[in-house]
């Protein structure tokens, strides 16, 4: 959006906001030295990449539920933890990967609909706390079931990934699979946005009142929008069982949801560019955090560990609360401002 | 019999417990319109007050009486309530729910983290402020700890509910629950009733500490309280202080039969998804609880 004031005198000057040739240039460029990136970088580099990866399907998914259809979803880690496991249970199979994603996608999309279904009574914060239930329920589910089934409290050990005879090990390979499920998951989110489906579902967020007016089934909308969202967290769910090669109750914890949310309003919910500028900022900001925290640990006392695990909360806390009370629409917003500033630039109105 | 009327007092006393920290759940709700997931926490923060005020201060080398370490964890716990409402709520006042509710949550992160910042995530002894040990009554055992806290609990629920019914400022709080805007337009102080809704909140899930922990060690797991008394809150009506201790009762009972007779066949799942069962149970039938308001849409 443009502030208000700035008025185009030539079709040249406003055609240079709107997507043109130079915007798929720069597009390509920057998969360009996405792909170029591991030959310059480190494996734990690569590793923090690949969870990056990761992290932003899920929040992809999360940007579906809560940025455009403004349901509220504190239990994505539990989504991508059913979809670790489904894959974990499908791999153990024998059956091929582009077999195992789609279908540990849709196991995850069907759970999700059960905790989606009292959408049919309750909206906004009651029907978060059917997520919040399914958060808490995964792992005592987990835990109930026979060891046999899904491992139990041990967990369960994952086949390795291999696509097209070739076994996916190291993490230069890691990060190339998850590269283009990243890049295919951001295209799907971008293009959701354009569709009707899409439209439905800012409808519902925006009114819901109105949008069943329009002629939109919002029970099924809202159902849908669960079901959406964790079809992200199922495929991200897919990645960490193959990058972890071991999946446990663990790695699925409420607090990895709220990080999760965390990401996604510090980004901005409203646009998947808030998802993947909020991945990248918090990511970026807790390895910072890790590489003080080290460099603290190897100088000073052993109590510091703790110190800088609690200091991880408090930055994640304070940087949620601070988007939230001074900036409600996120980085994203942000981002836009700066664009719209530098292809104006260098004057402020044209 | 006599085994299941034992079970049937444990769970009912236990689950008054799990009332108090509800009741410190719906008085925040009833007085701000603010969930509050970072309940658990709270209560975290108010016990390891308490163990500040009383068995750590001799480890600074200050000796405090025992009485005069309560008041100052009442005054702490209303300093921590004002330093909320100053600096997280009142810039959000009508604001989306949405943005209050996760602001909720990131209270929640960030509340463990200065938990485990300042006292560290070590497990600490927690002052004896109840007597331990048990009562005969008949041919029934019950813990003098949980007794007094549930009539503890009873008398407060009570209390509250004639303060938020009767008296003129609870009044006002239920109107700021009704409706933010509303309230403002009516000359209703949000500010204020957002404050009096922490202070209150924070003291209450202190003495959910007490009754829950005196005698015991306190850890930040205990934070884990919390969401078990959300399902509770619910169960009683989110507005209805009263409903908190009667719902607390039942679910605390249904916890300990599930607990006694279904956990053997089920691997132990029964009693700990017994709450959370009920939560999305009450949602789908009764939305409002046993004595919430009806309202069709909330939030």
């Amino acid at each position: 959006m443009l502030p208000t004031g700035v008025n185009f005198a030539t079709y040249a000057g406003e055609a240079r906001l709107l997507k043109t040739a130079r915007s798929r240039v720069l597009l390509a460029l920057l998969l360009a030295a996405l792909l170029a990136a591991p030959l310059a970088s480190g494996p734990y580099v690569l590793g923090v990449a690949v969870q990056g990866f990761i992290a932003l399907i899920a929040v992809l998914g999360l940007h579906v539920t809560v940025g455009m259809a403004g349901q509220i979803n504190i239990a994505q880690s539990a989504f991508v933890g059913v979809g670790a496991f489904a894959t974990a249970k499908l791999s153990g199979y024998g059956l091929p990967f582009w077999v195992v994603v789609p279908l540990a996608a849709i196991v995850t999309g069907m759970v999700s609909v059960l905790f989606a279904l009292p959408a049919a009574r309750v909206k906004g914060f009651y029907l978060a706390l059917t997520t919040l239930a399914a958060q808490v329920l995964f792992p005592i589910v987990i835990l109930g079931l026979p060891t046999e089934w899904l491992g139990g409290l041990v967990g369960m050990p994952v086949e390795p990934l291999v696509v097209g005879g070739f076994t996916i090990s190291s993490p230069r390979q890691f990060y190339y699979f998850t590269l283009v499920l990243a890049v295919v998951m951001t295209a799907a989110a971008f293009n959701l946005h354009r569709s009707g489906f899409g439209r439905a579902l800012k409808a519902v967020r925006d009114n819901d009142v109105a949008a069943q007016v329009m002629g939109v089934d919002v029970l099924r909308t809202k159902i849908y929008a669960f079901f959406v969202g964790s079809l992200f967290a199922g495929v991200a769910g897919a990645c960490t069982a193959w990058f972890l090669q071991f999946v446990t109750i663990e790695s699925f914890t409420l607090f990895a949801s709220i990080w999760y949310l965390g990401m996604l309003i510090v980004g901005g919910a409203h646009s998947p560019i808030g998802a993947i500028l909020g991945v990248l900022f918090i990511t970026v900001f807790q390895e910072g955090l890790h590489e003080v925290g080290t460099m603290i640990m190897r100088s000073n006392a052993r109590e510091a560990g703790g110190a800088i695990f609690a200091a991880t909360n408090i930055a994640l806390g304070a940087s949620i609360l601070l988007v939230l009370i001074f900036e409600p629409r996120g980085l994203a917003h942000r981002w836009t401002v700066l664009k719209n500033t530098i292809q104006l630039w260098p004057f402020p109105h044209r | 019999m006599i085994k299941l009327l034992q079970i049937i007092i444990d769970g009912g006393l236990v689950g008054l417990v799990y009332g108090l920290v509800a009741v410190s759940f719906v008085v925040i709700y009833r007085a701000s319109k603010i969930v509050n997931l970072a309940q658990g926490e709270v209560l975290v923060i108010g016990a390891l007050l308490l163990w500040t005020f009383t068995l750590g201060a001799p480890k600074f080398g200050v000796q405090i009486p025992f009485l005069v370490g309560i008041v100052l964890t009442l005054l702490a716990c209303i300093l921590f309530g004002l330093i909320l409402e100053r600096l997280v709520f009142r810039p959000l006042i009508g604001q989306s729910p949405f943005a209050i509710f996760m602001a909720s949550i990131a209270l929640l992160v960030m509340l463990r983290g200065f938990a485990q910042l300042i006292w560290t995530a070590e497990t600490r002894p927690f002052p004896q402020v109840l007597p331990s040990g048990a009562l005969d009554i008949g041919p029934f055992l019950v813990s003098t700890r949980l007794l007094i806290g549930g009539i503890f609990t009873v008398v407060l629920a009570t209390t509250l509910h004639l303060f938020f019914t009767r008296s003129r400022r609870g009044l006002r709080l239920a109107a700021v629950a009704e409706d933010h805007n509303i309230a403002l337009s009516l000359g209703v102080s949000v500010r204020s009733a957002i404050a009096v809704a922490w202070i209150l909140g924070t003291i209450v899930a202190t003495c959910g500490a007490v009754v829950l922990l005196s005698g015991r060690v306190v850890s930040l797991e205990v934070a884990s309280i919390g969401f078990k008394a959300l399902p509770v809150a619910l169960l009683g009506g989110l507005e209805s202080v009263r409903g908190a201790p009667l719902a607390g009762v039942l679910i605390g009972v249904g916890e300990a039969l599930a607990m006694a007779y279904l956990d053997p066949l089920t691997n132990g799942v029964a009693s700990n998804v017994l709450p959370f069962a009920v939560m999305v149970g009450v949602l789908l039938i009764r939305p409002q609880g046993l004595f919430g308001w009806k309202k069709i849409e909330r939030l």
